[in-house]
């Protein structure tokens, strides 16, 4: 038993190794959360104005007399975009938060001023000050349509003889990024097609679009509105592959991936997918694909947009904007 | 030869694979469950106070041996919602599926199902929520909830592969047995997620009547390249697992415990969560006198972490699926102690790489077990029983304290008792039908003294089970059951975001209690099939949500075979 002892003795002497924790907590002190709060310090911007495209960044600075749960509300004055952040820290500063020119909703941020409130939970304060956006944040990735500047001579269309049809580009200080969007609408009573855009490669000077190989890399994101009215509208994007590379898509012979989208929303919203994730549809069944069965991002040819709806729901309205491939990630407005 | 040490090959436990019986054998079981329930909450007009169901299950298992070393087994259970017919309400499932077999005669193997333990501070699947061990009624219930989360002698439930050999030494040592395994936690999504896999081993050397020596290795570790996420997740941890004892014919005395360190990080991140834990406990055994003492301590850093043998058999943040929302404003109805012994579908075997949430009246000394982190402290257990099994005692006594505090400087200090005491009757008066009580109590108080009023806490809780089985007539067996969970007090319950570090406290109070009085009948038509009608009223005042009770009578019919 004296050699156990001693095991024994050394194994509780192993406990003097660890270090001193006499003093140390882990996350914020109760004593603080529980006491009263009060600014120390206003809120204040570290600039007057930001210019995202130039690369430059803006952040918030204030402090309070005790770890608080606080929420950062910045609000475009023209176009109301919001960007919404939350936390629980005593101070803000550059590492809590800094904005890059993001939005939470949509619309897009533009040339702007904003303004800047900052609320507390379980108080009744509200800080607030203003920040001028010279220039909104770009995106990387490669622009399909953003409707700016018109429609592009490449893209080829076609719209049903039904009633009330509009297909045209608004300018109505709606779109959700830039100054203008794409109305889709009208009544066709004998189809479910209403109308469609081909965005072929060749409008851009492409043979196929300029994307990754890697189809887990590429992203597609676009914009739609769902109208509070008409709640039937469906957008169908057919991504058509030219797998041989000899200018032509054969159906029967090469990939065609469907992304179907019921627009069962109101409001703008972000749609983003990874390019590997569309299936191939035959009547909206996922179904093997005509060709090689492999997601050629690298080989798109067109895109097809489809605005569709059952023939039987009668008026049919959506709108759409800012169609944008990026790559290693969805797009974050 | 002699001069040099003989490896001998040994077959460890092969007794179990070398089958020579039948080549094709069907195992399973079946259970059918009836029940009815009366709820009721105060001016409650909303919720339909009466529902009925119930089903019906077979686990159909082939078993082939193709040859003596190998083994297949494969099941699938067919399961019928009362009320479901003609192929509504059926379901069926892949229950078990597994190959395993020796190879070579030496090397132990198993793929597909595995149920898995290494040691205490690894991967091991710890009981921390049903404090009392079960009895009369109740032990109906946790067997089948048991047995539907394959909780059998601590052991996970994964997916995956294992091996075991051995080898034996004919002088110094005894022998070495190796144990490893692999399992896959979650699959990639080809993006953020990536593949994670689960794996390790320990080798333990053995000499008789002496001593046992293990190494013990196990990691969480995700695949790179599985994903475009860089920052793969790693958590090692590696333990010495010790036992050093002397055997008499009259008694045994030793020493035992298990030490080591473990590491979380991200391939990606600058920073590393490690820290180390050392448990030792000296025990002694008089084994004549069917008395046993032992006395430990144990120190587990606050950042030490093992997920594998922290993560909890329910998620505390999952909601129920009977009666879920009641009062006239739905709210939800919180997890509690009927539904940890009524529902199977709360329990899971998935290994969580997140520090779980816990409930701190059923548990807040020891939440994760053994394993729980940022505890320090002794403590003494007892246990004794008469030499005609008519009194059985069990007792253990924890005096813990935190390492580091939690949102004050000022450490919680956890008294923790946990007692059984059963009463085999009929032992005593010599009847030949069987006749037991059996009391078992866990009682925890948590407290933490400190100049401010915000940081002070004080919260007891006691979990209380009493039964009763009793042979009233051959094979006919009279169960009954009191169970009490209360608790008073308040606790400070820290909230983490997604790495675990603690952003914020959540202010806790309660006061009030769940009281669950059953009995019954079960009649044993064999060991293996028995049939049992239970009536039992369960009442929660507990103070965190409206007080409610139902009244509930179950039929339960089940069989293994």
């Amino acid at each position: 038993m004296k050699k156990q002892s001693i095991f024994f003795i050394l194994t509780i002497l192993l406990l003097g190794c660890r270090k001193e924790e006499a003093g140390k907590f882990d996350g914020p002190s109760i004593d603080d959360l529980n006491s009263p709060f009060s600014v120390v310090t206003d809120l204040e911007s570290s600039r007057d104005s930001v210019d995202f495209l130039a690369g430059q960044t803006v952040y918030f600075t204030a402090a309070f007399s005790k770890t608080v749960a606080w929420k950062l509300r910045i609000i475009g004055d023209e176009s109301g975009a919001e960007k919404i952040v939350t936390g629980l820290n005593k101070m803000l500063d550059a590492d809590v938060f800094t904005w890059d020119g993001s939005t939470t909703n949509l619309p897009i941020f533009k040339d702007e001023n904003c303004h800047i409130e900052l609320t507390f939970e379980g108080e009744t304060d509200t800080l607030t000050t203003m920040v001028k956006v010279i220039t909104p944040k770009t995106n990387n990735g490669f622009l399909i349509a953003d409707f700016d500047g018109g429609f592009n001579p490449g893209w080829s269309f076609f719209f049903q003889s039904g009633l009330d049809m509009n297909f045209s580009i608004l300018n109505d200080g709606t779109a959700p990024q830039g100054e203008k969007h794409y109305n889709m609408e009208g009544t066709v009573d004998w189809d479910y097609l209403i109308g469609l855009i081909n965005f072929k490669a060749t409008a851009y000077g492409e043979t196929s679009f300029p994307l990754n190989s890697n189809p887990d890399n590429v992203y597609f994101n676009t914009m739609i509105y769902g109208d509070p009215i008409f709640v039937n509208s469906i957008i169908l994007f057919q991504f058509e592959e030219d797998e041989n590379g000899d200018g032509t898509f054969n159906g029967a012979s090469e990939d065609m991936y469907s992304l179907e989208i019921p627009v069962n929303w109101i409001g703008w919203k972000l749609i983003s997918i990874k390019y590997s994730d569309i299936p191939s549809l035959a009547s909206g069944v996922p179904v093997a694909a005509n060709g090689n069965s492999v997601h050629n991002s690298d080989r798109i040819s067109t895109i097809n947009m489809l605005h569709l709806a059952n023939p039987a729901t009668g008026h049919a309205r959506s709108q759409l904007d800012y169609l944008i491939f990026t790559e290693n990630g969805p797009l974050i407005p | 030869m002699n001069s040099k040490l003989v490896l001998i090959a040994a077959l460890i436990c092969i007794s179990s694979y070398g089958q020579e019986g039948k080549k094709v054998q069907f195992v399973g079981g079946a259970r059918s469950l009836i029940s009815h329930s009366n709820f009721t909450s105060e001016n409650d007009t909303v919720t339909a106070p009466k529902s009925t169901g119930g089903y019906a299950l077979i686990d159909l298992g082939v078993k082939i041996n193709p040859n003596a070393n190998t083994e297949i087994m494969g099941m699938v259970r067919i399961k019928n919602e009362f009320g479901g017919f003609w192929g509504g309400g059926v379901s069926f499932d892949v229950r078990q599926l597994y190959v395993k077999g020796v190879a070579g005669n030496a090397v132990r193997y198993q793929f597909g199902n595995i149920d898995y333990k290494l040691s205490p501070y690894t991967f091991y699947n710890h009981n921390p929520d049903l404090l009392v061990p079960s009895f009369g009624t109740n032990r109906i219930k946790e067997d089948v909830l048991n047995y539907e989360s394959f909780y059998n002698n601590n052991t996970w439930r994964q997916q995956g592969a294992a091996i075991n050999f051995g080898l034996q030494f004919p002088k110094v040592i005894d022998d070495i047995t190796f144990n490893g395994f692999i399992t896959r936690l979650n699959p990639t999504d080809l993006g953020a997620i990536l593949e994670r896999l689960y794996g390790g081993g320990n080798m333990v050397i053995k000499k008789n009547n002496f001593f046992s020596v293990g190494l013990n290795h196990v990691s969480i570790f995700d695949l790179k390249g599985t994903g475009t996420n860089e920052g793969a997740y790693r958590n090692h941890v590696n333990t010495l697992t010790y036992d050093v004892f002397l055997d008499k014919k009259s008694y045994k005395v030793g020493i035992d415990g298990e030490s080591g360190f473990s590491a979380v990080y991200t391939l990606t991140s600058d920073t590393k969560l490690s820290d180390y834990f050392v448990h030792a406990r000296a025990y002694y055994k008089a084994k004549n006198k069917n008395f046993g003492a032992e006395l430990g301590y144990m120190d587990n850093g606050p950042d030490f972490r093992s997920f594998g043998a922290q993560s909890k058999r329910i998620d505390y943040n999952q909601q129920n699926s009977f009666y879920q929302r009641y009062t006239n404003e739905q709210v939800v109805r919180p997890l509690s102690m009927y539904d940890l012994y009524n529902d199977p579908l709360r329990y899971s075997n998935q290994i969580s790489e997140r520090i779980m949430a816990y409930d701190p009246v059923i548990n807040n000394a020891l939440p994760y077990g053994a394993a729980t982190f940022n505890r320090r402290g002794f403590y003494i257990g007892a246990s004794y029983a008469d030499s005609l099994k008519i009194v059985e005692l069990d007792a253990k006594y924890y005096a813990l304290q935190e390492i580091r505090g939690q949102g004050s400087p000022d450490l919680k200090r956890f008294n923790f008792v946990q007692g059984t005491a059963k009463f085999n009757v009929s032992n005593w008066t010599k009847w030949k039908k069987k006749e037991s009580i059996q009391i078992g109590m866990a009682f925890q108080q948590t407290t933490r003294n400190s100049a401010s009023i915000y940081e002070q806490i004080n919260l007891n809780s006691l979990t209380l089970n009493a039964g009763v089985e009793s042979e009233l007539i051959e094979d006919l067996y009279l169960l009954g059951n009191i169970f009490v969970l209360s608790g008073t007090g308040n606790e400070s319950i820290p909230i983490r975001d997604t790495n675990g570090d603690i952003v914020n406290f959540s202010n806790y109070s309660i006061s009030g209690n769940e009281i669950n009085i059953s009995g019954g009948l079960r009649y044993n038509f064999s060991e293996q099939v028995y049939l049992a009608g239970i009536y039992e009223s369960n009442a929660n005042t507990f103070s965190t949500n409206p007080a409610y009770r139902f009244n509930q009578f179950m039929i339960y019919y089940i069989m293994k075979f």
